[in-house]
């Protein structure tokens, strides 16, 4: 076991439903209850109870707090009105990733960034870095709140048996990414419709104090099952959600990496802008993220080598058995004439060339909406 | 977790049956749990042959990937193709139905260690 690994306040319930943790982003995490093929399809056919309570939650607030994040975000903060949510990333000069993440509106100057653990204290000190001239207050809460994805077709009637008649209705009218206050044990907390799994789903932010009787709660009044790490990886992968660290890092550009869809040009300048419109309009090189299931036996796995003939096209950048679709499949980043939806590709499986053909992406379609 | 007493053991978690110059070969149970569910197992033809503490083939869950490594130097002789189509199978009969392959060896040499020995050794890796 690494030492000093964080944990959440979910952790002594973890330890007695019998978890197997290890660390993750520095923090020990549950991987798996049941079994990693059990969980993933529990949250596809019912619903799973996910603790993410190592994600960062990073508030920004002031008069300039728009401003702000406009130019340190890729995609368009001024679209959000009160209560709505977003995709978003936050770029590097060079149109690489420092991170991507969440984006909530709250108040008329007052925004929520759900950001990943393992980048929480890079992201605020890079915010911080960038604050000068800008009149906004940067307040990391990281420490104080537990956070709960409640994911599957039956989420909302899960979560329902821990909300008040008037949070339920107010849950009930929220579209897909937005957000609203509501109360938990007494507390107030956030529930926003969003999710990592494909599924229709929430993701409830709570104050510490009260997580371990939410999640207790949800296992003991509903069929929602508690879901690890391990499976939140094959449900995302399926979907084609991206993970920092794998998919993407400050090497990569939003561009390459699938997201171009959140990347508003027109919203004015921000961070790596010129950059990534070079790429868009192909006047630099650049790669782009594939899906891929493979046609041999076996798994391609992150960091593997991928080939068309003696000629190294790219990289899996996710890969795994994939249990909804039961194939191997995943992501990979090629070179841009690496190949078409429907051609082959070779991939280096430890010393054996595997044939995997290019898929549509996502491999599995959401039903979020 | 117990350990069948008439199977030897080798560190890297593969059991074997020695039976007049064949030894059958699979994994353990307590690799089978800390592996969780299986999803690929790649395993060698029948007629290749392989070094005492060699890697013969792969096990792989949906996170990871390890090798199986050959206990005692010697040919395939027979591979379980069963084991390969019913994987949640391996970790509910490791020891009969969940075999990998049965190989023909000379002499005893790779390290093998007996039941009561693998018990102590996995209670110091955890």
């Amino acid at each position: 076991m690494e030492d000093n690994l964080k944990t959440t306040p979910l952790y002594s319930l973890h330890k007695k439903l019998k978890a197997k943790t290890a660390g993750f982003g520095g923090w020990d995490m549950p991987i798996s209850y049941e079994g990693v093929l059990a969980e993933h399809k529990q949250v596809r056919d019912v619903c799973g109870l996910f603790d993410v309570s190592h994600m960062g939650e990073v508030f920004v607030s002031g008069p300039d707090a728009l401003k702000f994040l406009q130019y340190h975000t890729i995609n368009d903060v001024s679209r959000l009105a009160i209560g709505n949510g977003q995709y978003n990333a936050l770029p590097t000069p060079e149109a690489g990733f420092v991170d991507d993440l969440f984006i909530y509106r709250l108040g008329a100057d007052l925004y929520l960034l759900c950001v990943n653990a393992s980048n929480a204290d890079k992201d605020f000190q890079w915010l911080l870095a960038h604050k000068s001239g800008y009149d906004v207050k940067l307040d990391n809460q990281s420490a104080q709140w537990s956070q709960i994805a409640v994911q599957g077709p039956k989420s909302q009637e899960c979560l329902n048996a821990v909300l008040s008649t008037e949070d339920q209705t107010k849950v009930a009218a929220l579209k897909f990414t937005d957000i609203t206050s509501t109360q938990f044990f007494g507390q107030t907390g956030y529930t926003a419709r969003t999710g990592y799994t494909g599924e229709w789903g929430y993701e409830i932010y709570l104050p510490n104090g009260v997580a371990e009787k939410v999640f207790a709660d949800l296992l003991e009044k509903t069929p929602a099952k508690p879901i690890g790490l391990g499976a939140r990886d094959t449900l995302r992968l399926e979907s084609c959600y991206l993970l920092y660290g794998n998919d993407m890092d400050e090497t990569v550009s939003p561009i390459e990496a699938g997201i171009a869809w959140a990347v508003r040009f027109d919203k004015g300048e921000f961070l790596g802008k010129s950059k990534m419109e070079a790429q868009k309009a192909g006047q630099i090189p650049a790669r782009k993220m594939v899906a891929f299931k493979l046609e041999d036996q076996g798994i391609a796995r992150h960091g593997m080598d991928i080939y068309q003939g003696d000629r190294k096209i790219g990289v899996v950048t996710s890969g795994s058995f994939l249990p909804t679709l039961d194939f191997a499949g995943g992501m990979a980043l090629i070179e841009k004439d690496g190949g078409q939806l429907g051609d082959s590709f070779e991939i280096d499986v430890r010393g054996k060339r595997k044939v995997a053909k290019i898929v549509k992406r996502p491999l599995y379609s959401a039903q979020v909406k | 977790m117990s350990f069948p007493k008439d199977l030897k053991y080798t560190r890297e978690h593969e059991w074997v049956r020695l039976e007049s110059g064949k030894a059958t070969i699979g994994v353990t149970g307590y690799a089978l749990e800390q592996l969780g569910d299986v999803v690929h197992l790649e395993l060698p033809k029948v007629g290749e042959t392989f070094k005492a503490g060699s890697t013969f083939g792969t096990i792989e869950s949906t996170k990871t990937v390890s090798d199986l490594y050959m206990p005692i130097t010697g040919t395939v002789v027979a591979v379980n193709s069963a084991a390969s189509k019913n994987l949640e199978g391996l970790a509910e009969d490791p020891y009969k139905g969940g075999w990998l392959l049965t190989i023909e060896y000379s002499k005893e040499d790779g390290e093998l260690i007996s039941a009561a020995e693998y018990e102590t050794y996995i209670a110091d890796e955890e």
